[in-house]
């Protein structure tokens, strides 16, 4: 009995949380359907209208597309290297017997790098990346998230990987099995939970960030921020295109957290399994 | 593990170290170095004049300073804080359920997949006094409309309100993780010993936690003292200078103003000023883990 | 030459009249160029604009669209870079002086000395003129930058309720305040909405018009580098004490919260009779996806004191040639200059929804149709619009307006000493960079 009462308690406090989180998102999503004045006159009920969706992806001044490809590219391509990385030199730290001093000191710079402003970093890099000629170019912004976000992902690989049980480690080391073995197929599948959950941070913060992005790319490089931020114009923030843009782009994610989360299960089980 | 190779140890370790000293030590550099010179344009060229600790010995007389300091504290206090609480409570909520857990995690999630900008000017819509949203429900609840951005005494509190939607789902998503990484045989031997869920929370899963506690903590302070768009575009640090953060007050000095010496003196005091907070906060929470 | 632009661009106003596509040019192809601008109500007739320009000339010219929060990065990235990604800089109020003293962009009469501005065009308080050595914007200095858009604020006010009560379009700060009166019923209807928030250029830019418009100013005479501080002065006294009465007696009980953004919302929405807002926001009234007031608003040049001309501020977009790029691109940029400010140019930017920086369109039949009908305003305001920071560190003396004025509407502070206290402060910061500057003896 205490237990379905439990159950049901639990259930309950999740769906009022979601209640509240979920509302204002709806009502994003929902002003992307409403024209201008139904959403300034706060109006309840409204009739829908599909112009906000057509200006954002089909007008003339309109980039969405290219930008939202352009988000596409640099989101996975530095999610990807950003975690490779991320990974290797956490486990690497954690376990191949580097001097305390080495680890403690890296870490620590690379938590002081993530208190640098976004502003002071963005025009430094421009001009790094102006004097190798690739301000027009992906390379540039990839890298530049990549770093951004390689601090998170390093401090947070790290406790993942300090859970996977050190005699796992030994017995496969027992068995003969080299680095890219282990790695492969002890560490990998049991880090599983926290390196999906870290990934779709990673994409997610490259997908948003704005500072770095604006000062890296041109027309054709732009990204999804980028095009955002063109709504919140001097005069006039166009509230329902915004919105409209806005739902759009967090598509990507919401897929990417779908696919994420049989990675998780999949690696739940793996490790009961063990 | 003393038997993996140099090569295995420089192949993993390596690249990490070259991105991070390639391209993060030379805006640090560059930041530094700005901070003791003053620049000044003209004709095309920049001319960087030493001014020593100059820039340094403004910083305490600077009156957006002073607001932005004391803004920014109570800011990341609360609203780090708050997501903290929050995040755990729902992550612990969320392991215990079988059903419905991919959904739920995907519900919780959606505030921090919304751009920055969006958030500010979709919230300041709703906290409007006129027309927003949320002065419609409390007009139902019968509780006095309120400008909750253009009042002092509120703005702050809603700024704060709106960073807890906005970033919980970050202490969600990482502590959910977490506690789904957390080993079994610790559960299974309380329960056999009797343990209530209070106790199973207090000797198991928090001292198992803390790292990821921590960790998440420190990340989620750390970016909250960049906070930028959503202050910018919610209340541009008004009224008066009753949400003046200091990254805020960074980018009028660094970016507006375009004093670059200053500016850069300033972000490095800010750095100083997020790591004294950030030990200070380590430490404190250090505390319960020993006794523990 | 000049002749046979002027056909040319006969021809072109001509094909847009009678709709036939336009003959192919026989004018020298020029390097193409890059344009960087900022995404705003105005930039689709601007756009338009420079299509024509490439069907007329064959010139190619590229658009480099930003958000507005982010064009200036840009624009300094490129500019203090060694080569400039950008020829064509379009820069805002906020910041061009910050261009011209940082010898950034080039003057149009370095790059081609037979350049001679359109008799027609605005001056817009003669901010396309500096001498780089006395360092002032005045008409004996060298001719810097083109006007691309003439922003300045207007008085919208609400045409039907003033035909309704038999009322005229105020001409006074004492006429605007009774009309105000008249229609205030909150909350309801609001008698007018002020902006009183502190922001990048909020408050302070809603007030000039009241402080220049009564006779006051900020500095004493910027045109011959003379800085002395005159915000303290009676006038400015009289216009702040003003612009709080408004605010108490007929206008939005959170003033000091309003910002652009809440002063169209009310405007579009019917709560307010009158708004003092820029001209780029005209087209919002009209649309009926934006507004809920179609049809219903007028416009009228900002109010000002008796004997005394209408005087609003300028927030306008001019457009400068970066120095930093190769002589070819400089050539072709101030080509496209020549052909903007020419009548046929202005005409189809008029016709695109844009705000003409030339005198001419609003002389032309055009200026009469129902939807320009804010053309008479601007073309009645355009030659008294006054340019109040001709220095790079503007950045550093609006903030002090926007906090003290922000503070003194928002009853944190009495109107005086507020006045008083920016002064001071403005004077500091003056005074610091070195400017010929001093002070008004304190208001008490």
């Amino acid at each position: 009995m205490r237990r379905l009462s439990n159950r049901a308690f639990t259930h309950a406090a999740l769906i009022v949380v979601g209640a509240a989180v979920l509302v204002p998102v709806i009502w994003v999503i929902a002003a992307g359907f409403r024209t201008q004045i139904s959403l300034l006159t706060g109006e309840f009920l409204f009739t829908p209208v599909m112009s906000n969706f057509a200006e954002v992806l089909f007008s003339k001044t309109s980039d969405f597309l290219v930008n939202y490809r352009n988000s596409l590219i640099v989101g996975i391509a530095s999610t990807v290297l950003c975690l490779t990385i991320a990974t290797l030199a956490a486990w690497s730290l954690a376990r191949l017997d580097w001097p305390r001093w080495v680890v403690h000191v890296f870490l620590g710079w690379a938590l002081l790098f993530q208190m640098l402003p976004p502003l002071a970093l963005a025009s430094a890099w421009y001009t790094l990346v102006r004097s190798i000629g690739l301000q027009n170019s992906f390379a540039g912004l990839i890298l530049a998230h990549t770093v951004l976000n390689l601090p998170m992902a390093l401090w947070l690989m790290g406790v993942f990987v300090r859970e996977v049980p050190l005699e796992l480690e030994e017995a496969a080391r027992i068995d003969g099995a080299s680095t890219a073995v282990l790695l492969r197929h002890i560490i990998l599948p049991l880090v599983a939970p926290g390196l999906a959950a870290c990934a779709i941070l990673t994409f997610v913060f490259s997908w948003n960030e704005f500072a770095v992005a604006l000062n890296l790319t041109m027309k054709q490089t732009a990204t999804v921020p980028v095009a955002i931020a063109k709504f919140a114009q001097d005069f006039e923030i166009r509230y329902t295109q915004m919105a409209a843009a806005a739902a759009l782009s967090i598509l990507p994610a919401l897929v990417l957290l779908l696919i994420g989360q049989r990675f998780i299960v999949r690696g739940l089980t793996q490790g009961a399994i063990k | 593990m003393k038997q993996a190779g140099a090569l295995s140890r420089w192949a993993t370790f390596g690249p990490a170290l070259f991105v991070m000293l390639a391209l993060g030590a030379l805006p640090l550099a560059n930041l530094v170095y700005t901070s003791f010179h003053t620049v000044t344009w003209s004709g095309g060229q920049a001319t960087f004049s030493w001014a020593g600790l100059a820039h340094y010995r403004a910083l305490p007389a600077d009156p957006l300073l002073r607001a932005g300091f004391f803004n920014t504290i109570v800011f990341a206090v609360f609203a780090v804080g708050g997501q903290m609480l929050l995040g755990f409570t729902l992550a612990l909520l969320c392991s215990r359920v079988r059903r419905g857990r991919v959904l739920y995690r995907a519900l919780f999630i959606l505030p921090i997949l919304i751009p920055g900008i969006v958030i500010g000017a979709i919230w300041k819509l709703m906290l409007n006094f006129d027309f927003g949203l949320i002065n419609q429900i409390t007009d139902l609840a019968g509780i006095e409309a309120r400008n909750w951005l253009g009042d002092k005494e509120t703005a702050l509190a809603s700024v704060i309100a709106v960073d807890i939607w906005h970033w919980t789902p970050f202490c969600f998503l990482l502590l959910l993780a977490g506690l789904e990484s957390l080993p079994q045989d610790p559960y299974e031997a309380a329960k056999i010993d009797g343990a209530s869920w209070w106790q199973e929370l207090r000797y198991i899963t928090l001292p198992l936690m803390a790292p990821a506690i921590m960790v998440t903590f420190a990340f989620r302070l750390v970016i909250a003292f960049k906070v930028f768009d959503e202050i910018y575009l919610l209340t541009g640090g008004g009224p008066g200078t009753a949400t003046e953060v200091l990254s805020f007050t960074l980018y009028q000095r660094f970016f507006t103003e375009d004093r670059a010496g200053y500016g850069s003196a300033m972000a490095i005091a800010i750095i100083f000023l997020c790591s004294l907070l950030l030990v200070a906060a380590l430490s404190v929470r250090r505390r319960p883990e020993t006794a523990a | 030459m000049a002749t046979r632009r002027q056909t040319l661009a006969g021809m072109a106003a001509a094909s847009l009249t009678l709709g036939r596509p336009i003959v192919g040019s026989a004018q020298a192809k020029m390097a193409p160029i890059t344009v960087v601008i900022n995404q705003s109500p105005w930039f689709d007739s601007f756009r338009k604009t420079v299509e024509l320009y490439e069907k007329e000339s064959g010139n190619k010219v590229e658009l480099d669209v930003n958000p507005f929060a982010g064009s200036l990065e840009k624009q300094r990235n490129s500019v203090r870079a060694k080569q400039g990604q950008y020829d064509l800089l379009i820069m805002n109020s906020g910041w061009f002086a910050e261009m011209y003293f940082g010898g950034f962009v080039e003057a149009l009469s370095d790059i081609d000395p037979g350049f001679k501005l359109d008799k027609d065009i605005f001056t817009l308080g003669d901010t396309v003129f500096f001498d780089p050595v006395k360092k002032t914007m005045a008409p004996g200095g060298k001719l810097m930058s083109m006007p691309i858009s003439p922003l300045i604020p207007v008085l919208y006010y609400r045409g039907d309720l003033y035909k309704e009560a038999g009322l005229a379009a105020p001409q006074t700060f004492a006429e605007l305040e009774a009309n105000a009166k008249k229609f205030h019923k909150p909350p309801k209807m609001y008698g007018i909405v002020q902006r009183g928030a502190r922001g990048p250029a909020t408050v302070s830019f809603d007030f000039y018009p009241y402080l220049y418009g009564m006779g006051g100013s900020i500095f004493k005479n910027q045109a011959a580098g003379d800085y002395t501080v005159t915000l303290n002065s009676e006038q400015g006294r009289a216009a702040l004490d003003y612009y709080i009465r408004l605010a108490r007696e007929a206008g939005h009980p959170k003033t000091a919260a309003m910002d652009q953004a809440d002063l169209i919302q009310n405007m579009v929405t019917g709560k307010t009779a009158h708004v003092m807002m820029v001209i780029a926001a005209w087209s919002q009234m009209d649309d009926p996806q934006k507004s809920a007031v179609v049809d219903k608003v007028e416009f009228a040049p900002t109010p000002h004191g008796p004997n005394l001309p209408t005087a609003p501020g300028l927030g306008h977009w001019l457009g400068g040639v970066a120095r930093n790029v190769p002589d070819d691109r400089k050539r072709a940029t101030v080509e496209f200059l020549r052909w903007y400010q020419t009548k046929a140019a202005q005409m189809a930017t008029a016709q695109a929804g844009g705000i003409p920086v030339s005198a001419a369109p609003y002389r032309e039949p055009i200026a009469q149709e129902r939807r320009f009908r804010w053309m008479k305003a601007i073309a009645e305001s355009l030659p008294h619009a006054v340019s109040t920071m001709n220095f790079p560190e503007a950045g550093e003396v609006i903030p002090i307006l926007e906090l003290g004025l922000n503070q003194a509407i928002a009853g944190e502070i009495a109107p005086v000493a507020s006045l008083n206290s920016m002064a001071e402060q403005i004077h500091a910061v003056m005074a610091k960079y070195n400017y010929n500057t001093g002070t008004l003896p304190k208001l008490n």
